[in-house]
């Protein structure tokens, strides 16, 4: 009999569906945001406004598609069912609130009266997702590298929301007695590298490969990459907290590079053996944010590196900005677009055709949405890219203008066809089918 | 009586070829080229096992697969109780696509 197939232990679709949709409308509004904070790119990165598009991209648009691609994916890489479906129902709509509520008090500035509410309200959002999670991997029937990966970024989670949490309360009760910058640099480093980077690799070791279809594949470059990089985060945040030293930075980030490199050996070889030789929309998307992935990688070096002199303090600030930017926008968001194409129709035509299939003619997934669409998102993404990362080096307003608005248009084009596959009609599609095959 | 042994090859050709017509929508061949039907076995009355396998274990198409593999095979013979055995032994791999399935997919 066919069982024990994934799809007996797949979440309810009501689970994850609303999470495509917020975070479509998240990019969206990441879209707007930064229109209007398109000048704030070329000047000084830690303001308030800058707080609420950087959120807006990594909760209302990133982590949401996490979210909601976890809850599918579960069941596929720990063999399991997710924990508790209720409890991730809850969990939206919390973490939806306390999305909003976060990006509100950052864009108005208000850090003593909102912030520490909005910020209570994200960890308890973001300590529901944790449990959920992490009581799966315990009822997980396979425990092995890829699915330590995941428990790993939920667990960094965790601690990067513990200190985002602390840091919001300091800002009303003037606890810390280190700089601010220091602990948001450790924020970040544990929201970034440690969730965002091990969450994307860890379910990457069983996309990738499943999407292009290779196997037998080495998979001692991936116990290489999750210690070098779990390694090398430890050390690098132990070090900014309590051994602020620059060749410490410097030799902790050489370790996590080492470890990105071996991931790369790793999907290198998964394309090497590839079958499927034609790279659809998608997996183009997912094959350059991996090359994306250099240049944060390479600015990290060169921030370190470069001279303490007031003069190139303007330099330092410009390349912290392009490493945070180079993160979110060449790594995350080019692999987050890229998956949802392969993902999110496959969701959808589960939902819509598993119980026709074979009875009538149903489209391909690939159907659902318009490649011609995707096609031309790519290219007006691409273009994004290069003009938003022109734009700060050159410290020109005009490009950094022109690169806001075509990821406006990114953000249009996308909820064009995310929408487009919500409101599939599989009932108006097979009767089309139906009359077309009468009259052949 | 002996059951007719020509007519149940015939039957069981049939659902070969009628599974040439159920695709993986990831991959977007058809189960047969691709090499995941490892045996068709029909008893000669109502009663037809499908063994076949998946590209991955974790394939998340595997029901929709096997749920079309029975469809299609019903459509056609409404009364045949139709079973569907997924095995990953052998496991599958590259060298199971028929030459065919490797000119469709580039790989040739």
């Amino acid at each position: 009999m066919a069982k024990n197939l994934h799809t007996d232990l797949a979440p309810d679709i009501s689970v994850v569906k609303p999470h495509f949709l917020f975070a479509a409308i998240g990019l969206l509004v990441l879209g707007i945001l930064m229109v209007f904070t398109s000048s704030d790119f070329a000047g000084i990165y830690y303001n308030h406004r800058m707080l609420a598009v950087t959120h807006t991209a990594v909760l209302g648009w990133l982590m949401m598609l996490v979210f909601g691609s976890l809850y599918q994916l579960i069941p596929v890489v720990f063999e399991t069912s997710l924990y508790s479906e209720k409890l991730a129902k809850f969990t939206f709509w919390f973490t939806a609130f306390s999305i909003v509520f976060l990006v509100y008090t950052f864009w108005i500035g208000d850090y003593t009266r909102l912030l520490p509410y909005a910020a209570t309200l994200m960890y308890l959002s973001l300590f529901f997702f944790v449990f959920n999670v992490g009581m799966s991997y315990k009822n997980a029937r396979i425990k092995n590298i890829k699915s330590v990966f995941i428990l790993a970024a939920v667990g960094w989670l965790f601690l990067a929301e513990t200190e985002g949490l602390l840091m919001a309360l300091n800002f009303k009760y003037n606890f810390y007695a280190t700089s601010h910058v220091q602990h948001l640099q450790g924020h970040a480093l544990m929201g970034l590298i440690g969730f965002f980077v091990m969450m994307i690799f860890g379910v990457g070791t069983t996309l990738i490969p499943m999407f292009l279809i290779s196997h037998q594949l080495n998979e001692s470059y991936l116990y290489k990459t999750f210690y070098l990089i779990n390694g090398g985060l430890a050390g690098l945040i132990l070090s900014k907290y309590f051994f602020p030293n620059k060749y410490l930075y410097f030799l902790f980030w050489v370790i996590i590079i080492i470890g990105v490199i071996y991931y790369f050996f790793y999907i290198y070889d998964s394309y090497k053996k590839r079958m499927k030789k034609h790279l659809d929309v998608g997996m183009k998307y997912t094959m350059l944010s991996l090359v994306f992935l250099l240049i944060p990688m390479i600015l990290s070096l060169i921030m370190i590196l470069l001279p303490q002199n007031p003069e190139l303090n303007r330099w330092g600030q410009v390349l912290a900005l392009l490493f945070g930017l180079s993160m979110i926008f060449g790594f995350f968001t080019t692999i987050a677009l890229g998956q949802t194409y392969k993902t999110l129709p496959f969701i959808i035509w589960l939902e819509k055709y598993q119980h026709l299939v074979g009875k009538y003619h149903t489209p391909l997934p690939r159907e659902l949405y318009s490649e011609k669409v995707a096609g031309i998102q790519f290219y007006f993404y691409m273009s994004f890219l290069i003009l938003l990362l022109a734009g700060i080096l050159l410290q020109n307003l005009l490009i950094l203008k022109i690169a806001t608005l075509l990821f406006l248009i990114v953000g249009i084009l996308y909820n064009f066809n995310v929408w487009k596959m919500f409101f599939h009609d599989s009932e108006q599609y097979i009767n089309k089918r139906e009359k077309e095959i009468l009259n052949k | 009586m002996g059951k007719d042994i020509k007519k149940i090859r015939e039957i069981e050709n049939d659902i070969y070829e009628l599974l040439k017509t159920v695709m993986d929508p990831e991959i977007e061949l058809d189960i047969v080229n691709l090499g995941l039907v490892y045996n068709i076995l029909y008893d000669g009355d109502k009663d037809v096992r499908i063994e076949m396998t998946l590209s991955t274990p974790a394939c998340p198409l595997g029901d929709a697969i096997t749920e079309n593999v029975k469809n299609t095979i019903k459509k056609k013979y409404p009364d045949f109780n139709v079973d569907v055995d997924v095995v990953f032994d052998p496991p599958w791999d590259a060298s199971m696509i028929s030459e065919e399935g490797k000119i469709k997919l580039g790989m040739m």
